[in-house]
């Protein structure tokens, strides 16, 4: 009988640890949301700054050089999917691409030498913030070492 | 820098610094990886490029 409530206790002291050690479901979302939203916002809530400090940089000056070569904001094209996907993935960086829009860049440049490279560094900007947004979920569940 | 090689090493630049910084941790690593993914993509992309030329040029 001692042996019986000695395996529970530590049956219920491992599910404490397991309790504890379990991520915040609100944290991670949040952590994830605001990762969508600014990029590096997410490795800031994390608590990794001197990260979240060269994705802003990195992201928000591959969305400056996209718009500025003549890229387009591309609008969520059913007939058109590469076009669908190209949106998509822009719309990952939620608000620098909700500013521009607002702003009225990204118009598009069709004539442009650089209109193409343009849209691939837009396009390139939101699918690198993607996997920043994954990695931020990584750290925050615990998967990865902060 | 509009030139199509002045672009790719924008890009791989671009590139290189977020996935560095993503893998690792500590600065060194993060320069290491960084280096060689930049020379991977710049190397890669011009060798292609001679590839293509002496194939379909």
């Amino acid at each position: 009988m001692p042996q019986s409530t000695s395996s529970q206790s530590k049956a219920g002291a491992d599910r404490a640890r397991a309790n504890d050690a379990a991520p915040d479901a609100a944290r991670v979302t949040r952590a994830c949301a605001v990762a969508l939203l600014v990029p590096g916002l997410g490795h800031v809530a994390v608590g990794q700054p001197r990260k979240a400090a060269v994705f802003f940089v990195v992201l928000m000056t591959m969305f400056a050089i996209g718009l500025a070569f003549g890229g387009r904001l591309l609008p969520f094209a059913l007939e058109e999917p590469l076009v669908f996907l190209g949106a998509a993935a822009e719309w990952v960086l939620f608000l620098p691409r909700v500013l521009a829009g607002l702003g009225g860049l990204g118009q598009g440049d069709v004539v442009a030498a650089t209109y193409e490279y343009g849209n691939t560094f837009l396009i390139v900007a939101g699918l690198l913030n993607a996997l920043i947004t994954l990695d931020v979920f990584d750290v925050a569940t615990g998967r990865k070492r902060p | 820098m509009t030139t199509h090689l002045g672009i790719m090493i924008l890009f791989a630049a671009c590139v290189s610094t977020v996935f560095g910084t993503l893998m690792h941790d500590q600065p060194r690593d993060q320069l290491r990886l960084g280096g060689r993914i930049f020379t991977a993509l710049v190397v890669g992309a011009y060798g292609l490029g001679w590839l293509m030329y002496f194939v379909f040029g």
